[in-house]
């Protein structure tokens, strides 16, 4: 490994997220009474499964190019159907599980089908289905029913820990391992990639675009109904707002891991990071006595900071040309 | 060899010194029925929807339009109207700024603040208007100089606003001065002076977007900024005023909405991105940038305003409203798309 690569890999978006992140770990070991403890290193895994889930799937989305506004709502449907389906139509459990993702894959599709067979712009197709599927969450349960009283052993799933680790751990890096396959050892994730730098490019290209877009989409429907059946499981019950602002910590992830949101950039390892480095804010603030607010702020700035620190080479490189041409400029553009 | 080039004949006022297409498209003259119905698509379908659902509630429940509640349900969307203007001149910029409603929150507090401290009325609303046109700036500085995605530095805004808020307020409550409440006028003097504000600075911003250079500026950029930049726009420029004045809009908003009521509620603002997203966008505001009309806005928010209160009276479930709002969302964007495919 020469000089030259090891700058390059020190520069890249992942290598100083993960510094920043043991930083924030350091600090908070630092501070916070209890903070590096297995039990709450397990704490935190538990919360941030969710939203990690939700990360992992909007990453491939936003490679294309595209932005899914509508998985927040989404967790919100499928938690109250899947406990509508387990109490009212009394299935058991599992097959209300297989019902809820079959469910999330259709409301995907809806968003794919949108977007792909109209061309419709994925921000304002998933706007009207964020207001839908929220507000189909809301008419089904008049806005205050809720479900409760989930048997013990589905509970478990959420709440308890299997062989050390916390239940849901498992089917998490499941989750991640698939996706992380996907989209960088596949021509599928290539694909994604080709498409967020040019749609019509990759056509030429002879890639199958609108196929390639819609398995991005009915992808991240079926795994944010898969987020509402570990959400409901975490805390034992099925309300119509489960999930609500998902979608923003979700898509906060993605940027801060270095994916570009105009797409053909990023990687699933650094929407990892972008996701642990949300969670251990929020939870290493609590442990340091310090307010709950500040982790929205801190996550904000942290957000802007990454932006412009991804733009700054780019900006950089369009000023040095134009100042070292202006004096050429002005010389042709001065009358003989 | 020469077909000879026919001289356009300057003298005479109808003619062709330039090409039909030009005329009919800067003028606005001459232009047969189907042609103005066909450009006029968006607006003439919401507004037929529009009128659907008010002659529905004409036959069904005609005591949605008895005057007094006819007037507060107006004023209660005037801030909204005013907030989705704005956003309608960032949409044709093709930008976006989801971060208005934590702006919202935050010029109402403040503005809430200082007119409890004893600030005189018109002292607040200027406050208001500078806070929002700050609050702008620092969106707009960043999107302009950075050229970052609008999406996700309002995005970041958005948690900072909100949560800084929470963080400064825990959620308290402002009371207002009694003065305070509309304008120190009636009721019913301030319900009309606040839906007068809004209509009058539609027609203002329709005039100037018609018009006025700047106004065109605006969707110069949001078609093609590479384009407008080589006309001697200074894209960059035109987004950063386009956000401050925007923010400034948000402000004069929020003073528009503490004043109905003797609090001031942290959480005001919540939501109302999306609300006036939808509203543009249903009105035929093109996410693509550089296409739209405030008229179709204007009708888009109605339409999207009316429909809870409609709701309760035909005697359907007010749980239904958000749902209803996605699918005549979804449903504009596929009548759009299907047109667009024709």
């Amino acid at each position: 490994m020469n000089i030259k690569s090891i700058k390059h890999f020190l520069l890249r978006h992942e290598t100083i997220l993960f510094l920043v992140l043991v930083n924030e770990w350091l600090y908070f070991y630092i501070v916070g009474r209890r903070f590096a403890s297995y039990d709450n290193t397990c704490d935190i895994l538990r919360h941030s499964v969710e939203i990690g889930l939700l990360a992992l799937v909007m990453t491939p989305i936003i490679l294309t190019g595209g932005i899914d506004l509508s998985v927040g709502s989404l967790l919100g449907l499928c938690a109250i159907l899947f406990g509508k389906l387990w109490r009212d139509a009394h299935l058991p459990i599992p097959g209300a599980i297989v019902i809820t993702l079959c469910i999330g894959a259709l409301a995907g599709g809806l968003n794919a089908a949108l977007i792909t067979l109209l061309r419709l712009p994925p921000l304002i197709v998933t706007l009207g289905t964020y207001s839908l599927f929220r507000g189909l969450a809301e008419a089904i349960t008049h806005g205050v029913d809720t479900f409760t009283n989930f048997p013990e052993w589905f509970l478990f799933l959420g709440q308890e820990r299997f062989l050390g680790i916390p239940a849901q751990a498992p089917i998490f890096v499941m989750v991640l391992i698939a996706i992380w396959l996907l989209v960088h050892r596949t021509t599928f994730g290539r694909s994604f990639r080709a498409i967020g730098f040019s749609p019509e490019g990759t056509r030429y290209a002879g890639i199958p675009v609108e196929r390639r877009i819609a398995l991005a989409y009915v992808l991240a429907g079926i795994v944010a109904a898969l987020a509402a059946i570990i959400y409901t499981a975490r805390l034992g019950q099925a309300k119509a707002d489960a999930g609500t602002g998902y979608e923003l910590y979700a898509i906060t992830a993605v940027v801060l891991g270095g994916t570009s949101i105009f797409g053909g950039i990023g990687s699933v390892h650094g929407t990892i990071l972008g996701v642990a480095a949300i969670a251990v804010l929020s939870n290493g603030l609590v442990h340091a006595h310090q307010p709950r607010e500040l982790a929205g702020i801190l996550t904000g700035v942290l957000l802007l900071l990454a932006l412009t620190a991804s733009a700054l080479p780019k900006i950089l490189t369009t000023l040095r040309p134009r100042s070292q041409t202006l004096p050429s400029n002005t010389q042709t553009a001065s009358p003989p | 060899m020469s077909k000879e080039i026919p001289t356009p004949n300057l003298e005479t006022p109808e003619g062709a010194p330039r090409s039909d297409f030009e005329l009919r498209n800067c003028f606005g003259f001459r232009i047969s029925g189907i042609e103005f119905v066909s450009r006029h698509f968006r607006e003439l379908s919401v507004a037929s929807a529009l009128l659907l659902l008010l002659l529905a509630l004409a036959i069904f429940a005609p005591a949605f339009f008895s005057p007094q509640p006819l007037l507060s349900r107006l004023t209660r969307e005037a801030p909204a109207l005013v907030v989705a203007c704005g956003i309608a001149l960032v949409i044709i910029c093709r930008q976006i700024d989801i971060s208005v409603g934590s702006q919202f929150s935050v010029c109402s507090v403040c503005a809430g603040l200082l007119a409890a401290s004893g600030w005189s009325i018109p002292m607040v609303l200027l406050a208001s208007i500078l806070i929002g046109a700050l609050l702008g700036a620092f969106n707009g500085f960043i999107i302009a100089s950075l050229r970052l995605p609008s999406i996700v530095v309002t995005l970041a805004t958005l948690a900072i606003l909100r949560d800084g808020l929470r963080w400064a307020r825990q959620g308290q409550f402002v009371n207002l001065p009694e003065k305070l409440q509309w304008f120190g006028f009636s009721q019913k003097f301030g319900q009309l002076l606040l839906i007068i504000t809004a209509l009058l600075l539609i027609i203002v911003l329709l005039f100037i977007l018609k018009y006025i250079a700047a106004g065109r500026f605006i969707y110069a950029v949001g078609s093609d900024a590479e384009a407008a930049r080589l006309a001697g726009i200074h894209p960059q420029l035109v987004t950063f005023l386009v956000f401050v004045f925007t923010g400034a809009l948000v402000g004069l908003a929020s003073l528009m909405n503490i004043v109905q009521s003797p609090q001031v509620d942290p959480n005001s603002g919540t939501g109302l991105e999306l609300k006036v997203i939808a509203a543009a966008v249903v009105g035929g505001v093109a996410v693509s940038g550089g296409r739209g009309n405030l008229i179709g806005v204007f009708l888009g928010l109605l339409l999207l305003g009316c429909i809870s209160p409609a709701l309760i009276y035909l005697h359907i479930e007010a749980y239904w409203e958000k749902a209803i709002q996605g699918a005549i969302i979804l449903f504009a964007v596929v009548a759009d798309g299907l047109r667009a495919r024709r």
